[in-house]
């Protein structure tokens, strides 16, 4: 599907991989460049986690409002190719000259004819846990991966799908009115040459994905009132599974107080030793937000250090504490436990009076940290790009959108954690970047 | 395979003030074909919380000095959680710093004796869980109608870089064991924290306020006995409760058992044998109440 | 008013570097039992502040916060993130007390059983007797001796036969 446009011919491509605002700010940079850019996202829709966001600091705009637009250009612009619900297997070559194999599978929907109705989802009786919530709700085996996800085609979770699992069903099929429903698609794959830069978007997990030891003694998965920092962004978003209306997971009340525990996993010698970055700016978010849902809410914020420093940043803190009732600790805290009506109990000191001090609260929302995203280990065996001691892409310290690896460039998250502004400006330099190798020669 | 043997170190406490516990725990060992060793001229190993805080390198001089007359074939035992800690410990710190090695060789030298960190330390509950099966072989009454607290105590765990057993904050060794035993382990509230038995040095209000909450989350999660596995959990929980009951309102009545006690029941011996008559909270009303057969 | 003292500092520092790392989260008075129970007076964050700025006079002369306080339950060195030794710059600075002569009386009577009998518990003739009617083996304790000499080596005896305040 190219499109001759401004295109030279015999030019060389870009491709990016990972579908978040990074890898997607980087490819409609190139793609305005007039460079042609293949895009390669492993979910089902591109938008990656600034999708699951309700709103952004420190404007608290809407992000899908901002994300939206961006998503739709990218699907539309005639320089970019996107391959979605596929994966990069084979990379070969060198800066300038990449050749590269992409795994392209089956949605068992037929692109041209879904019209994303919604009907199949409706029929289908397989509930799956749903992943973009956080799996705190469940959607079917035939879904988008989120409401306003592009491209707007509904994807069949073979694992979860009753026809490949059980010989069963079959319901999607008989109720499509465009008979979009296709079960003997195949997985296809795609082979590019001549690509002639590389980006690595492939965004991050937060420390809940694996299994780890230092949730436990905050009681994750034990006490229904504890949820990480996602999970309540979720909750908070009209979207998701509680349409905006905060409601505590064990008896569905309102709260009336909430604990916001920093440092969850990161600044931590015994799991992440770096800091997570964004955690104290979107946490101070998330408790506007959830004030502005409910004016009588007191909000507590429990930190080692409040991380604030860009533009704007500090007095955005400022503001949550003169004017959204968010009061804030230099406490971090060590365990959390519960009392008989499933309350947490937050144990923290008051440095104001050097007290120790018990605080009953009716959830307890955890900042946990940033790690690298699923199948980096692999992904950097693919490129032959290093990771760092975090597993990381590796980069020069006053290079940030450099790898190891000439020709292929990085931006956003799964080099570093960062925020969306950085993580905007990185994809542009990054896409600069690839843009020399292309045109340079 | 050689037959199971350790050097057996008994501490202070049990042999001189608690001599049923080391009955029921020699009886044990006894019956699981393990060997223990008894050595002439052991010194207080020092308490960990005691004679260490005081002076950390006389700790570490008299430490060495006990596990120097080790036999150093097979290692040595415990049944006193805190002289657990002080051997392993022992061993840590002159293994991890030369300095300390040099300088605790110095003044064992003066005695003739040396030491080179090699011996390895167990607790007694260490070689239990290790041999579960032989437990399982030798039951002869499952310890049914037992609702255990388990209390895991502090120095069976941490610091976890010189234990190296059992998982610091979610253990599970002794739970699996009274388990093998037939009994049942109940969650409680405070499962995890202290006794509050060393605070007893420096405040003994505070340390009774800390066993009294621990006594009150047991006996709220339906608990009708407590195991432990050091005899400074063992005399705060037991001696104790008399004494909350007069300054509370409290009826504290909670037999308290050392782990091997439980295990010698279960592999048949009678409570006559084992000296629960030297208990100060009678265990014969649990006995009877859940109709245990004695 | 407390002052630095800088020499203290440096000498708690050399025994024990991890001391540096602490950045004051409050992780171990958040997690320590028994600042939860004093409500704060004991507080083992505001110990190792004490010792990061080398106040020797807080923390040895006044004892506030009472380093005796500590259970021993080691419940903050496994939670710390910068993982500091805490409780072993607590019995470091116990130990200095201890030189000062600045100790609970319990700790007295223990080193000094010790130091004489060679266990903190000596064995009375009716736990010898409650013994052999348990079957159990009779106990050849160490030599006093010996124990002696170490003790007279480490320079234990000394503090301890100073007698205690």
């Amino acid at each position: 599907m190219m499109s001759e446009g401004n295109l030279e011919k015999n030019s060389k491509s870009a491709l990016v991989i990972g579908g978040g605002i990074a890898g997607i700010q980087a490819a409609l940079d190139l793609a305005d460049m007039g460079i042609h850019v293949d895009m390669v996202e492993k979910k089902p829709n591109i938008g990656g986690r600034m999708a699951q966001l309700d709103k952004t600091f420190p404007t608290n705009d809407c992000s899908i409002c901002i994300l939206a637009p961006k998503l739709s250009e990218c699907s539309r612009h005639p320089n970019i190719t996107l391959y979605s619900y596929s994966e990069v297997q084979k990379v070969d070559g060198k800066s300038g000259n990449f050749s590269v194999d992409i795994l392209k599978r089956a949605r068992y929907v037929k692109e041209d004819e879904c019209i994303n109705c919604g009907v199949c989802v409706e029929k289908c009786p397989m509930r799956v846990i749903d992943e973009f919530d956080r799996q705190l709700r469940k959607r079917r085996a035939i879904y988008m991966y989120y409401l306003q996800g592009v491209p707007a085609i509904m994807t069949i979770d073979k694992d979860k799908c009753l026809w490949f699992t059980k010989n069963a069903c079959r319901i999607c099929e008989k109720v499509c009115e465009r008979e979009a429903i296709d079960f003997e698609q195949q997985d296809q794959l795609i082979k590019l040459n001549n690509v002639g830069s590389i980006i690595v978007a492939t965004g991050y997990n937060l420390i809940e994905d694996i299994d780890n030891e230092v949730l436990r003694n905050y009681g994750y998965q034990k006490y229904r009132n504890v949820v990480t920092a996602l999970e309540f962004e979720r909750l908070l978003s009209a979207s998701g599974p509680q349409d905006g209306h905060v409601k505590r997971l064990s008896d569905g009340e309102k709260p009336k107080k909430i604990a916001y525990l920093q440092c969850i996993g990161s600044r931590n010698d015994r799991s992440r030793k770096y800091c997570s970055s964004i955690c104290c700016m979107y946490t101070t978010k998330e408790a506007m937000i959830a004030y502005e849902h409910n004016n009588e809410l007191e909000s507590y914020v429990f930190y080692i250090d409040m991380r604030a420093g860009g533009k704007g940043f500090q007095s955005f803190i400022q503001r949550g504490e003169n004017d959204y009732n968010i009061k804030y600790f230099k406490s971090k805290i060590a365990q959390i436990t519960i009392d008989n009506k499933e309350n947490p109990i937050i144990v923290y000191e008051d440095l104001d009076n050097g007290e120790i001090k018990k605080l009953q609260v009716d959830l307890a929302v955890l900042a946990t940290c940033i790690i690298p995203p699923e199948g980096i280990e692999k992904m950097s065996e693919v490129l032959g790009i290093e990771l760092n001691e975090y597993r990381f892409v590796k980069t020069p310290p006053f290079d940030s959108v450099e790898t190891s690896k000439g020709g292929i460039f990085t931006c956003g998250c799964v080099h570093e954690p960062m925020d969306i502004p950085r993580s905007v400006s990185e994809a542009s330099g990054a896409a600069a970047r690839a843009a020399e190798v292309i045109r340079g020669g | 395979m050689n037959k199971m043997a350790y050097d057996l170190f008994l501490g202070c406490v049990i042999p001189a003030r608690l001599p049923y516990l080391e009955v029921s725990s020699r009886k044990v060992f006894e019956k699981l074909g393990i060997e223990l060793r008894d050595v002439d001229g052991f010194s207080c190993c020092p308490d960990p919380t005691g004679i260490e805080l005081i002076d950390h390198e006389t700790w570490l001089a008299l430490g060495a000095r006990n596990l120097s007359l080790c036999n150093n074939n097979g290692g040595v035992i415990s049944f006193c959680s805190g002289c657990v800690e002080t051997l392993k410990g022992v061993n840590y710190f002159i293994n991890k710093d030369i300095d300390a090695m040099q300088k605790v060789n110095k003044y064992l030298k003066k005695i003739g004796k040396t030491y080179e960190g090699k011996t390895e330390v167990k607790h007694f509950a260490q070689i239990l869980y290790e041999n579960l099966e032989k437990i399982k072989e030798n039951i002869e009454k499952p310890l049914e109608g037992f609702k255990i607290a388990v209390h895991y105590g502090c120095h069976y765990l941490r610091p976890s870089e010189i234990i190296q057993w059992d998982d610091p904050f979610a253990p599970v060794t002794l739970d699996e064991i009274v388990k093998t035993l037939g009994a049942e382990s109940i969650e409680y509230e405070l499962k995890m924290e202290c006794c509050g038995n060393p605070l007893d040095k420096s405040d003994s209000d505070l340390s009774l306020q800390m066993i009294d909450n621990k006594l009150k989350a047991i006996y709220e999660a339906g608990a009708n006995c407590v195991v432990v596995v050091c005899p400074a959990c063992y005399q705060q929980f037991e001696f104790n409760q008399r004494e909350l009951n007069k300054r509370n309102d409290s009826e504290y009545n909670m037999p308290i058992f050392y782990l091997s006690e439980l295990m010698a029941l279960s592999f048949g011996f009678k409570p006559e044998e084992l000296g629960f008559n030297f208990h100060r909270i009678k265990p014969k009303e649990l006995f009877e109440s859940i109709g245990f057969n004695i | 008013m407390s002052v630095i003292n800088y020499e203290f500092r440096n000498e708690v520092l050399k025994h024990n570097a991890s001391l540096s790392y602490c950045y004051q989260c409050s992780t171990c008075s958040g997690g320590c039992p028994v600042a939860l129970l004093t409500e704060g007076k004991y507080n083992p964050r505001k110990i190792i502040e004490e010792a990061i700025l080398g106040l020797k006079d807080k923390l040895i002369e006044s004892q506030d916060p009472n380093p005796w306080l500590c259970s021993t339950c080691q419940k903050c060195v496994e939670l710390c993130p910068q993982k500091v030794e805490l409780t072993e710059i607590f019995t470091l600075i116990k130990n200095l007390c201890f030189e000062e002569q600045k100790f609970p009386e319990a700790f007295y009577s223990q080193g000094k059983a010790v130091f004489d009998n060679g266990v903190a518990i000596p064995y009375s003739n009716s736990i010898v007797a409650r013994r052999k009617n348990l079957g159990l083996p009779e106990i050849k304790i160490a030599s006093v001796e010996e124990i002696k000499t170490l003790m007279n080596e480490t320079n234990f005896a000394k503090n301890i036969l100073r007698g205690n305040e």
